[in-house]
C-alpha cells in the first residue's frame, strides 16, 4: 500500500505550505529587524571611516574601533566635510557616508555616472581625505577605507572582508597588514598614479621603503592580496582629478 | 575569448576540488572505482551546468538589490538578497531530486552504487559553491554563467577521475595497512592540490598589468637615473655660481 | 541508557564523522589555519546539528519522501539565516565573526548526512544525542588540525605567540635557535595531509577500522 506521504497531492500541498511558512517567517524577521541591522551598519561605517584617519582605540597589536556609543559624536567632531564627486563636480552632502559603493560600482558598469563619496577629516591640525574602496577577494567581497593627505600619501587604511579564509586572507584586517600601508605613496616619483601593489617577496618585509608603491603580502593569501591591489588601483584612481585640482589651488 | 578564458580558469586555476576544496566529501567517498566516479562526475557537471545559469537568472531578476525593477519603478528599492541562500539551495535541491529520479529510472546499478551520495550532491558544496561564486564574482552574462558552471563541473569531474584512477592502481602498491583506503587518499589529494597550485601562476599572465610591470620598472629606473643626473648638473651649476 | 550514551561516544572515535564517515571535510580543510576559527565553527555546527536533528526528527512522519532533500535543506538554511539575522540585529560584532561560516554550515555535508542517516528514522531525543555526538566528533578533528596548523604555521595558539618572537632582530624563544615557521602549514593542502596522518594513527590503534 502506498504511504500517505508518498502521494503527489500530499507532496504538493506540503511543499506549498512549507514555502508559505518559511517565506512568511523570513520575510517577517527580515523586515522587523531591518531598522536595527541598518543602524548597526551605519555605525560601523562611521567607525571604519574614523579608524582609517587614526581615530581608534588600538592597543598593542590589535585593531579596535571607537565604541559604537561614541561613534556618532566623534564622527561629527572629526569629519569636517562629506563630499560627493559626480561627473567632475564636487558637492557637499551630509549623508555621503551612506552611499553604497557596491551599487555605485554596478552603476558605473551599466554605463551610468558613479557618485564618489569623499570624507574630509581633521585631526591635530592635519587634514585627511578618506575614500571608500571595494573589490573582490578569494571567496567574496572585500572593502575598506583609505585616508590620504593632499599628495595622495596613505595616512591610514582599514580593510574588511565578507568571507576570506581565517588565518590567511582574513588577515587583511589585522594591524600588521593595514599598518604597512601608512606612509606609502600612491603616486610614483613623476607624480603619476601607480597605486600600491601587495607584492610577494619584494625584499622589503619590514616595509622601510615607502616610495616603492609596494607592501609585503600575507603568506598563503595571494588572491586576497591581489584583490587589495586591484581595488586600491581601480577605486582610488577615480579620485585623482580631485587631488590634482587640490594641488593646483 | 572571455568564454575560453573563464572556461579554462574554472577548470584548472579555480579547480573546485584542488583550489577551493569544495565537494570533498563525495570526492573522497565515491572515488574507489573509475566507473562510479565517472557517473557521479557526469551528474555533477549536469547539475552545475543547469543550476548556475538558473541561479544567475534568479539573482539578476529577483534577489539583487534593485533587481525587481522590471516589475515597475516602485519595486526598485526591494532587496531580497537575504533570501539568496535559500533560493539557490531550493533550486539545487530540486535539480538534484530530478537527477536522482532520472538515474534511478535509467541506471539502477549506478543508483545503487552512489547510495547516500546522490542526495548528498545537493549539499555537495561544489554545487552551492558554484552558485555563490557566480554571485560574488558578479559574472556578467547568462552565457558566461553557463560557461562557468560547465567549467567548474568539468574541473570537479577531472579531479574525481584522476583520484579514482590513482586509487585503482594503488591497490597493487604496498601501502601501510592503517593508511589503506581513506588515509592514503587524503594524502594523495593533498599532494595533487599542491601540484594544482602551480596553475595559479597562470592567473596573472592574462592580466595586462603583468606584462606592463616589467616595462614600468625599467622605465622607473631610467627616470630615476635621469633625475639624479639633472640633480648633479643642478648642484654643479650652483657650485659654479 | 547504555544505548543512548553510545550515540554520543561512538562518533568521537570509532565512528567519527570526518575520519570514518567522510562527512564535513570541506569545512575541516577551509578554516583550520587558525585554532580560534576551528572552535567557532565547531560550536556553530554543534548548535545547528543538534537543533536541526530534533526538528527533522519531529517532522519525519510528515515529510514526503520525494522532496525530503529540499525540506531538509530548507530547514537548515532557515535555521542558519534566522540566527544570522538575529545576530546582525542584536550582536553585530559576533555576527561579523560568524558571517564567514554561514555558507559553510549550510553546505556542511555532516548536517545533511546525519539528517538523512539518523534523524529521519529516530525519535527527537535520540536524534538530539546523535547530533551532539557527531558534532563533538567533528569538533575533535577540527581542533586537532587547527592546533597543529596554527602552531607550526604561525607559531601562535589562539593568536598568542607561544614559540617566541619571530620578528628579525628581536628573536626570542625557539626562534633564537634558528627555528622558522613553516608557512606551508597554512595552506589548505596541508590540512588534507594532517587529516591523513590522524587517520593513520587512529587506524593503527584500532585495527578493526582498517580497509582492505
Amino acid at each position: 500500500m502506498e504511504k500517505r506521504t508518498d502521494k503527489n497531492s500530499y507532496t504538493i500541498i506540503f511543499a506549498i505550505g512549507m514555502v508559505l511558512i518559511v517565506g512568511a517567517l523570513l520575510a517577517y524577521l527580515a523586515s522587523a529587524l531591518k531598522p536595527m541591522i541598518q543602524e548597526n551598519e551605519r555605525l560601523e561605517k562611521q567607525q571604519n571611516i574614523l579608524y582609517a584617519m587614526g581615530v581608534n582605540e588600538n592597543e598593542g597589536t590589535s585593531a579596535n574601533f571607537v565604541s559604537t556609543e561614541d561613534a556618532p559624536k566623534l564622527f561629527g567632531q572629526y569629519i569636517k566635510k562629506q563630499l560627493v564627486i559626480e561627473n567632475g563636480s564636487v558637492a557637499e552632502d551630509t549623508t555621503a557616508y551612506l552611499i553604497d559603493v557596491k551599487k555605485e560600482q554596478a552603476k558605473a558598469k551599466a554605463g551610468k555616472t558613479r557618485r564618489l563619496p569623499l570624507f574630509v577629516g581633521e585631526k591635530d591640525g592635519k587634514t585627511f581625505y578618506i575614500a571608500p574602496i571595494r573589490g573582490k577577494g578569494l571567496w567574496d567581497a572585500i572593502w575598506g577605507y583609505v585616508a590620504l593627505d593632499e599628495n595622495m600619501v596613505v595616512q591610514g587604511a582599514y580593510f574588511d572582508h565578507k568571507g576570506e579564509t581565517p588565518g590567511l586572507g582574513a588577515n587583511i584586517k589585522q594591524r600588521f597588514f593595514m599598518d604597512d600601508f601608512i606612509g606609502e605613496h600612491l603616486l610614483n616619483a613623476n607624480g603619476e598614479f601607480k597605486g600600491i601593489t601587495v607584492a610577494k617577496g619584494n625584499g622589503d618585509p619590514k616595509n622601510n621603503d615607502k616610495l616603492d608603491n609596494e607592501v609585503d603580502a600575507i603568506a598563503g593569501a595571494t588572491i586576497t592580496g591581489d584583490g587589495v591591489t586591484v581595488m586600491i588601483k581601480k577605486d582610488l584612481k577615480l579620485y585623482l582629478p580631485y587631488f590634482n585640482k587640490l594641488k593646483n589651488k | 575569448m572571455e568564454h575560453i578564458e573563464l572556461f579554462f580558469k574554472s577548470i584548472f586555476i579555480d579547480n573546485m576540488v584542488f583550489a577551493t576544496f569544495l565537494g570533498m566529501c563525495s570526492y573522497l567517498a565515491v572515488s574507489k572505482k573509475v566507473s562510479t566516479a565517472v557517473g557521479l562526475g557526469a551528474a555533477v557537471i549536469f547539475v552545475l551546468a543547469i543550476t548556475v545559469p538558473l541561479n544567475w537568472l534568479l539573482d539578476q531578476y529577483i534577489l539583487q538589490p534593485g533587481a525587481l525593477s522590471w516589475l515597475g519603478a516602485e519595486y526598485a528599492d526591494y532587496d531580497l538578497s537575504f533570501l539568496s541562500f535559500i533560493m539557490f539551495i531550493a533550486t539545487i535541491a530540486t535539480m538534484v531530486q530530478l537527477v536522482e529520479i532520472i538515474v534511478e529510472k535509467f541506471s539502477p546499478s549506478l543508483y545503487n552504487s552512489l547510495g547516500i551520495f546522490l542526495p548528498l550532491i545537493a549539499v555537495n558544496c561544489a554545487i552551492l559553491g558554484g552558485s555563490l561564486f557566480m554571485q560574488s564574482r558578479e559574472i556578467a552574462t547568462l552565457g558566461l554563467a553557463t560557461t562557468y558552471g560547465v567549467g567548474s563541473g568539468i574541473g570537479w569531474f577531472l579531479a574525481i577521475l584522476a583520484i579514482a584512477a590513482i586509487r585503482e592502481k594503488i591497490r597493487y602498491s604496498n601501502v601501510p595497512p592503517a593508511l589503506r583506503g581513506l588515509g592514503i587518499t587524503f594524502i594523495i589529494t593533498g599532494l595533487m592540490a599542491i601540484g594544482f597550485m602551480s596553475f595559479g601562476g597562470m592567473l596573472t599572465g592574462g592580466d595586462d598589468e603583468g606584462d606592463k610591470k616589467d616595462k614600468e620598472k625599467t622605465a622607473q629606473v631610467e627616470t630615476v637615473q635621469k633625475n639624479s643626473i639633472t640633480n648633479e648638473i643642478a648642484n654643479n651649476t650652483k657650485v659654479i655660481e | 541508557m547504555g544505548k543512548d550514551s553510545r550515540l554520543i561516544l561512538d562518533p568521537l572515535a570509532d565512528n567519527n564523522p570526518i575520519t570514518i564517515q567522510v562527512l564535513g571535510i570541506c569545512s575541516a580543510l577551509a578554516i583550520t589555519a587558525e585554532l580560534e576559527a576551528s572552535i567557532v565553527m565547531s560550536i556553530s555546527v554543534l548548535f545547528v546539528l543538534a537543533v536541526g536533528n530534533v526538528v527533522i526528527s519531529l517532522m519525519r512522519n510528515i515529510i514526503p519522501s520525494k522532496i525530503r532533500i529540499i525540506v531538509q535543506l530548507i530547514v537548515v538554511a532557515t535555521l542558519v539565516i534566522i540566527v544570522d539575522l538575529v545576530l546582525k540585529a542584536f550582536a553585530y560584532e559576533l555576527s561579523k565573526t560568524l558571517s564567514v561560516f554561514v555558507g559553510l554550515i549550510i553546505t556542511n555535508c555532516i548536517i545533511m548526512g546525519r539528517f538523512e542517516a539518523f534523524a529521519l528514522g529516530n525519535g527527537p531525543w535520540r536524534s538530539f544525542l546523535d547530533g551532539i555526538g557527531n558534532s563533538l566528533g567533528y569538533a575533535i578533528i577540527l581542533i586537532i588540525v587547527g592546533f597543529f596548523r596554527e602552531l607550526l604555521g604561525s607559531g601562535t595558539l589562539l593568536g598568542y605567540p607561544v614559540l617566541g618572537n619571530p620578528i628579525p632582530g628581536e628573536l626570542t624563544g625557539l626562534y633564537a635557535y634558528g627555528y622558522e615557521n613553516n608557512g606551508f602549514m597554512l595552506l589548505s593542502p596541508m590540512a588534507l595531509i594532517v587529516v591523513g596522518i590522524i587517520i593513520w594513527i587512529q587506524r593503527t590503534r584500532n585495527k578493526a577500522l582498517i580497509e582492505d
